[in-house]
């Protein structure tokens, strides 16, 4: 009995340095190993954002400084240009760029103004969408005409006025081939 | 059964989660950004002329109830064979127009009516002139029959146009005619002109 203790601690023993020297991994056989850096993944951008506020003129071109103050008439055409900056990365990005339109309150009588949808356009020709990234920013300007119409007749709509609250303009980005 | 019914209530939940998601973020998928413009509030202009004759209240052209307005000319003196007399009328265009606004303002063709009856009427002739200032009115050169109309040339902003009328007795008149008065009515219309083509 004393014997059968005896044995058991020793082959205990035994395998517990086996174990041990296993774990080393050093012992026995050649073995190497090699390294990869897959790189950084970097995601793209996709903005819009309005660099300056928009700017009204009258006919002639010349800039008015502060729409509240401008008092319109009949035969008055006033434009609003807005740039937006339009930040597209990445290689398979591409987006549309669109307005959510106009959602004025207007206290003219409706017959006398005429008052255009915003146009979107790239340098001067219109936007082609979708757009694609380019080196820099893109600068994309909206323009929207207000025409108080020549004619208007008697002394209607004297002092009247023309909310146009917000004009929101609205990058999506679009699905390309490769992306699911 | 507990199985099934636990299903179905988790199937429940996806659908209405999905459907949350598409119905508050609209796209879902891809990114989107958006910027806001304020244009700000165009406003109309007022358009108003303000009639001043030579001696009394200044009045605007259209009143605040939309009337047109009446303005009465004093005339300088009595009227009588070879002396006739004269009224000053300044009508300023008083717009708050941010742009151009030019009007022309138009004398129309005068009404002459007796007062009280008589005859006086006919033997009354009315002319008119433009002047640079109100004492020009006394000077008894340059006025011309009215006819259809006395225009003025176009009048900017917070400028005005002077208009001169002169009333005469006809030297034929009859001694009966003393005394009597008539009353000589006057419309003057502004228009705009300018803005968008020439006046």
């Amino acid at each position: 009995m004393k014997n059968s203790t005896l044995i058991k601690g020793t082959a205990a023993i035994a395998v517990g340095a086996a174990l041990l020297l296993g774990g080393g991994g050093t012992l026995a056989n050649w073995n190497a190993e090699a390294t990869t850096a897959p790189g950084t993944i970097v995601a793209g951008d996709l903005n819009v954002a309005k660099t300056a506020a928009g700017v009204w003129k009258d006919r002639a071109g010349t800039v008015i400084p502060d729409i509240n103050n401008y008092k319109v008439v009949p035969g008055d055409k006033l434009t609003f240009t807005q740039d937006l900056t339009v930040t597209l990365v990445g290689n398979k990005m591409a987006a549309d760029v669109s307005t959510t339109g106009i959602t004025a309150t207007n206290g003219f009588t409706s017959a006398n103004v005429s008052v255009s949808a915003p146009a979107l356009t790239v340098g001067s020709a219109p936007v082609a969408n979708p757009l694609k990234p380019t080196v820099s920013a893109q600068t994309v300007t909206a323009t929207i005409t207000f025409e108080f119409l020549s004619s208007t007749t008697g002394r209607a709509d004297t002092t009247a006025s023309y909310n146009f609250n917000n004009v929101a303009f609205q990058l999506t980005q679009v699905t390309q081939p490769g992306l699911s | 059964m507990r199985i099934k019914r636990s299903l179905q209530a988790a199937a429940l939940i996806a659908a209405a989660v999905l459907l949350g998601l598409f119905t508050v973020q609209g796209t879902y998928a891809l990114w989107n950004a958006t910027a806001v413009a304020t244009p700000g509030t165009v406003s109309a202009a007022s358009f108003d002329m303000v009639l001043t004759p030579g001696t009394g209240q200044a009045t605007t052209m259209t009143l605040s109830n939309g009337t047109a307005a009446t303005v009465a000319l004093s005339p300088n003196g009595t009227l009588g064979p070879g002396t006739p007399v004269h009224g000053a009328l300044v009508v300023t265009n008083d717009t708050n127009a941010g742009g151009q606004f030019n009007t022309v303002i138009t004398a129309g063709t005068p009404a002459v009516a007796n007062v009280n009856g008589g005859t006086l009427a006919g033997y009354i002739s009315v002319s008119g002139k433009l002047a640079a200032t109100t004492a020009e009115c006394g000077n008894a050169t340059g006025y011309l029959g009215i006819g259809t109309g006395l225009a003025s040339l176009p009048v900017a902003k917070t400028a005005s146009a002077i208009f001169c009328f002169q009333v005469s007795l006809n030297p034929g008149a009859p001694t009966s005619v003393k005394g009597q008065a008539v009353n000589i009515t006057l419309p003057l219309t502004a228009r705009q002109c300018g803005v968008s083509g020439g006046c």
